[in-house]
């Protein structure tokens, strides 16, 4: 997978020039283009940004409710209020877009690939190996597909449904699937092997243990995975009213979140990190938080109570988790102790590889041994992949173990390593926010999704996020900064003219010795102010360009009659209504700014009787400083028409709630 | 009496404005000439003005002189380049008219002939410096003359100017360029008029102080907002406004600046626009007598 | 720079009437720099013609291209004019010329040439030269009377300066900015300096002798 380093990283080292990514793409282990999916979004352009999440995320459903978002930790808005909400925009995305029809290769491999195990590691690699040609077959121990997904992540957060929107897309690229069938138990790997020509082992971590104290044998003491397990194929479990939850992880915060459904009144999470070291998200711990559940950090379990059954578990205090090197090294202070009531223990402290009847050589934990680079295991033709070779990590790190998988898998396989290639190509993320363009950045809150009330919530599995609708989706997405998707200068075409500079509201083209201009992408946020106006259409912004438009416009007015009218509206304009004729169609854009003159009067040539700019408002716009800009095109193209006897073609109107017909985002 | 020698003889000395016909019927103009002639030393023949296309000034001047009037030629720059302005001239000394003002003129863009291109070959300081080398005997290009005139030449200048610096400065170039006498711009304010000549005094030229009689406190008011250079105070818009007969009033302001400014200067130019006839009130209620020619 | 303004489309219209295949032909110097002749200014030329072409029932054929200086022969030889029956120049009057002596295709002008100016900001340009061919900058503080003063005036304002401005009410009156400028530049004694006519023939000298193929204006 292409590493992501920091510009001077990559000035220090030398190495041939890397592509620059926005910190969020950066940051994001199978690095999705976040600013460009986000600019589909913000311009109510759904299916365009799932087909883009796709393009590096076959679990764009699952990953727009549960990723851990590493991306939104990078997010430039950061240091300015709070990230957007980068993985939201990608459930958005999910509901409201399209998903692509399957794209069949040309021409099918011969060879077959087996994948043993259907968590997001198998699923990504079994996707990308069907997109290559090769027959797929996933061989699953459980009744159904999506490993931990289904059976280890709560339907409150990720709801059956969900995941099989992802599933069924990637299924739909000809992937076979064998449900209910263990590998080393109903069917020898051997005999696997012999049927294809590779097989990739992504076995996750399915085992679950309790720490080795005193009691735990006593019936009411529960591990995570069987727990969830149960719970996740709609087993209500008696958990009794007092549960008590060992471990401080998004595992166990999901354990306790669980028990808490199943009816107990008083779940406790202890564990052996303080509060600010406890290893769970911070959303996750407010979440569970707010449906009441209680933390008691820094505490080590030392034995459960109870005769015949579970009554309590008693504690001491944890005075540090880690040693001077960082190791796992628990101290106690055995003077120190605790009681606690419980009718049920549940331990949700770490995973096992279960894997021991596989017939691979294994690790001293139990894990396939197996080569990194390569992931090569010394049977040959096996590989593994995944958490069960790497260890528990986020869902985005399996899926990006995953196009690993398939990469190296086809390389060995087709001779073919331009999927590695590319996988390995360096990426360099940008800079900061300059001091002189941050000042001048508006402050917006995230926008706030509506959820399940916490007594709602805790009361059922139902889904607690409802997920954004079209407008908040498109009002959220706006926020982004749209890092490095700015202006790009194509030196040949410049005419050194200046205007770029006159009109740019960050400075961020700069005049250099000798006449030439340099952007600073540190600094732009893809306004598109310069683009806009350059007269030699020498800029232009990432993802956009006359082409595109000219084709969005034919699309736009294929189905509509030829008295069509085509609305360009701003997407920064509140939802609102606006009077229109009955055969308007909209193109919904970032800023008004990204329609040219020359648009327009495209447009009517192509048949729309009138072309309306829709624009927003000073309160809701999001590049004030284009407002002057727009104005001067609208003029600009109001003088054309008039020499052509066509005034009445073209009109600049508010959206404004007022009484009329409601102007979607897109259409 | 010829300009010079009236300038000369050290009388107050009074010329005022006659207006070309737009047309060839020269009969109107020439009994204007009659009606103002027994009270003025000359009468100034306006160069299309306001860029307001009229009969030549030059044909205006022939046709007054016949009559035994004493004219000023006024010549513009902004009709005729180099070739054309020194031909009219000769063409003017010829029929024996020898007081020139030589001004740059109006832009055509203000005129009734907007698309016009403007000509300007020559301006003011130029043309009176053309008018120094006739009368020196050559032509702008240092050929000979057969007959040499005598141009009398005078100038502009706008004594109100904002800012007024620059103007000063350009009077004191027409000076050096041969301006022997000066018309002002209408003046209304004595103390202002007087800060003027102390400054005109320090050189050897005559300044008449240009009056324009005031008919109503609109006229007064639309020339404040529209001419520049001019500045009627606002005592004098405010009289306007409550006399009865405003003509009769702006007749006794005019009057009343003159006898104020006859110890200052050396007579004065009425620009009557439109309204000739009120000239001879003027002269008379500033107690201004003239001979009546023989 | 040569400061340009696209014609009214009509004239335009007007003048490719009858023709078959037309290449539309931006300047990327200062007909560029001036946002009317661009690669920009081409393509939405190109889109409003079309418009204007179909509207009349007329069919023409639009190309478009830029070159980067229409006034140099060379940029001219190396265009590609296949099959082109018209040139529509979007340069100044100088790339016109150029392109006509050049390809002996006809060539039409769809700008107007304005002035040589100077930028303001934003699509905005002042006069600030008339190319006179003889240049008085130096006595004037850098502000040209030929070219800023409505009149020409090379000796100071005219009566008509209006509380700085100039009569004709669009500008400020240039001798007042030079007595300032000079002023403030202690060269106050410059203003007596008294200009004798310009030599019109300057600029036409300078023409003639530099390219051989000029003439009298």
């Amino acid at each position: 997978m292409a590493t992501a380093r920091t510009r001077e990283q990559s000035a220090s080292t030398g190495s041939a020039p890397a592509r620059l990514f926005a910190p969020c793409r950066a940051a994001c282990p199978v690095h999705v283009d976040v600013p460009g999916y986000l600019l589909a979004v913000a311009e109510g352009r759904f299916s365009d940004a799932l087909d883009i999440v796709i393009e590096r995320n076959p679990l764009p459903s699952v990953c727009g409710r549960i990723c851990l978002r590493p991306c939104e930790d990078g997010c430039r808005r950061c240091l300015l209020d709070e990230p957007v909400a980068i993985a939201a925009l990608k459930r958005a995305a999910a509901d409201h877009g399209v998903y692509p029809t399957p794209r069949h290769p040309k021409r099918m491999r011969p060879e077959r690939v087996a994948v043993v195990g259907s968590g997001p590691a198998g699923l990504t690699a079994a996707y990308d190996l069907a997109c290559l040609g090769i027959h797929v077959t996933i061989y699953e121990e459980k009744p159904r597909l999506g490993g931990m997904l289904r059976y280890g992540i709560p339907n409150y957060r990720l709801p059956d449904a969900a995941l099989d929107r992802d599933i069924s897309f990637i299924l739909g690229h000809g992937i076979e699937s064998k449900t209910d069938i263990r590998i080393g138990r109903d069917i020898t790997l051997a005999g696997l092997r012999a049927s294809c020509d590779a097989v990739l082992v992504t076995a996750g971590l399915q085992l679950s243990r309790p720490v080795p104290i005193e009691g735990v044998d006593l019936p009411g003491v529960l591990t995570a995975l069987p727990f969830l397990d149960a719970a996740a194929r709609g087993m209500r479990v008696d958990v009794g009213k007092r549960v008590v939850v060992v471990g401080g992880g998004n595992v166990a915060v999901d354990v306790a979140r669980t028990a808490s459904r199943l009816g107990a009144r008083e779940v406790t999470m202890i564990c052996l990190e303080s509060r600010e070291e406890m290893p769970a998200s911070d959303h996750e711990l407010h979440d569970a938080e707010t449906e009441g559940i209680r933390f008691l950090p820094s505490w080590g379990p030392r034995a459960v109570l109870g005769d015949d059954e579970v009554t309590g578990l008693r504690a001491v205090r944890c005075t540090s988790v880690f040693d001077a090197e960082k190791r796992f090294a628990p101290t106690f202070d055995e003077s120190v102790s605790t009681i606690l009531d419980a009718d049920t223990v549940l331990f949700a402290v770490g995973q096992g590889v279960d894997v021991a009847d596989l017939g691979v050589p294994l690790t001293q934990r139990g894990a396939p041994v197996h080569e990194p680079g390569t992931m090569r295991t010394p049977v040959e033709r096996v590989y593994a992949a995944g958490d069960c070779v790497c260890g528990p990590t986020k869902v985005i790190d399996a899926i990006a173990e995953g196009h690993r998988a398939a990469a190296v898998i086809f390389r060995d396989l087709a001779g073919d390593d331009r999927p590695l290639v590319e996988l390995d190509a360096d990426a360099i993320a940008i800079g900061k926010v300059p001091e002189h363009v941050a000042h001048k950045l508006e402050r917006k809150r995230r926008i706030q999704m509506e959820r399940l009330e916490f007594y709602e919530a805790c009361d059922s599995f139902d889904e607690v996020e409802f997920g954004y609708t079209q407008y908040e989706a498109a009002r959220e997405a706006q926020r982004c900064l749209s890092c490095t998707t700015g202006a790009r200068l194509t030196r040949e075409k410049c005419a050194a003219c200046l205007t770029c500079v006159r009109v740019c509201p960050h400075d961020v083209p700069s005049l250099q010795a000798g006449g030439y201009l340099y952007f600073d992408l540190d600094a732009c946020h893809a306004c598109g102010a310069c683009v806009s106006q350059c007269p030699a259409l020498a800029l232009s912004l990432e993802g956009t360009s006359e082409a595109e438009m000219s084709r969005k416009m034919q699309r736009a007015l294929e189905d509509h009659s030829v008295d069509a009218t085509l609305a360009f509206r701003c997407g920064s304009a509140p939802g609102g209504f606006l009077h229109l004729g009955k055969d308007t169609t909209t193109l919904t854009q970032s800023c008004l700014l990204s329609v040219s003159e020359r648009s327009v009067l495209e447009a009517l040539q192509s048949g729309a009787a009138k072309v309306l700019f829709a624009e927003c408002d000073a309160a809701t716009c999001r590049f004030p400083h284009a407002q002057e800009l727009v104005a001067r095109s609208a003029e600009r193209i109001r003088s054309i028409l008039s020499q052509l006897g066509m005034e009445d073609a073209f009109e600049v109107v508010p959206v404004e709630p007022l009484e009329g017909e409601y102007l979607p985002w897109s259409s | 009496m010829s300009l010079a020698a009236a300038f000369d003889s050290g009388r107050f000395v009074v010329t005022s404005e006659v207006g070309p016909p737009k047309g060839t019927d020269v009969a109107a103009m020439l009994e204007t000439a009659e009606v103002l002639a027994p009270h003025v030393d000359a009468l100034n023949v306006t160069d299309n003005q306001a860029a307001v296309m009229r009969l030549s000034t030059l044909a205006a001047c022939v046709h007054l002189t016949q009559a035994g009037h004493e004219t000023v030629y006024q010549v513009t720059c902004r009709d005729r380049n180099r070739l054309a302005l020194q031909s009219d001239l000769l063409g003017a000394a010829s029929f024996g008219i020898t007081n020139v003002l030589a001004l740059t003129g109006d832009h055509v863009r203000v005129g009734d002939h907007r698309e016009a291109k403007a000509v300007f070959d020559l301006e003011s300081v130029q043309l009176l410096r053309v008018i120094q080398t006739l009368n020196a005997g050559t032509d702008m290009a240092g050929k000979e003359l057969h007959g040499t005139p005598e141009f009398y030449a005078g100038a502009v200048v706008t004594p109100d100017s904002a800012p007024l610096a620059p103007q000063l400065a350009k009077f004191e170039k027409k000076v050096a360029a041969g301006a022997r006498y000066f018309q002002t711009q209408a003046v209304y304010d004595l103390a202002s008029f007087e800060s003027f000549m102390r400054f005109a005094r320090r050189f050897e030229v005559k300044v008449l102080a240009g009056i324009v009689v005031l008919r109503s406190a609109r006229m007064a008011s639309f020339m404040n907002a529209n001419i520049p250079g001019i500045t009627v105070p606002e005592g004098i818009v405010a009289e306007l406004t409550a006399s009865e007969d405003a003509a009769s009033t702006g007749v006794q302001i005019a009057a009343r600046f003159i006898r104020g400014a006859r110890e200052m200067c050396d007579g004065i130019h009425i620009m009557a626009i439109g309204a000739e006839h009120l000239a001879p009130r003027v002269i008379g209620e500033a107690g201004l007598t003239r001979e009546v020619p023989a | 720079m040569v400061v340009v303004t696209a014609k009214q489309l009509d004239e335009i219209v007007h003048m490719l009437a009858g023709r078959r295949r037309v290449l539309l032909l931006g300047c990327n110097t200062c007909a560029a720099v001036a946002l009317a002749g661009g690669d920009r200014e081409v393509e939405t030329m190109i889109q409003a013609l079309q418009l204007a072409i179909s509207r009349r029932g007329m069919t023409v054929e639009f190309v478009g291209g830029v070159l980067q200086r229409q006034c140099e022969p060379e940029y001219v030889e190396a265009m590609d004019a296949e099959d082109i029956d018209a040139i529509l120049s979007l340069g100044c009057g100088a790339g016109v010329a150029m392109l006509a002596a050049q390809t002996g295709i006809p060539v039409y002008p769809a700008l107007d040439t304005l002035f040589i100016g100077a930028a303001q900001g934003l699509g905005s340009w002042r006069a600030e030269c008339s190319a006179c061919g003889s240049c008085v900058l130096g006595e004037t503080a850098g502000i040209c009377p030929v070219t800023r003063c409505a009149k020409g005036i090379l000796n100071g304002p005219c009566g008509g300066v209006n509380d700085g401005e100039c009569e004709l009410g669009d500008r400020p009156c240039a001798w007042v900015e030079i007595h300032e400028r000079l002023e403030s530049q202690g060269r106050g004694a410059s203003f007596a300096h008294e200009n004798p006519p310009k030599d019109d023939s300057a600029g036409e000298m300078y023409q003639w002798d530099l390219s051989a193929k000029g003439g009298s204006r």
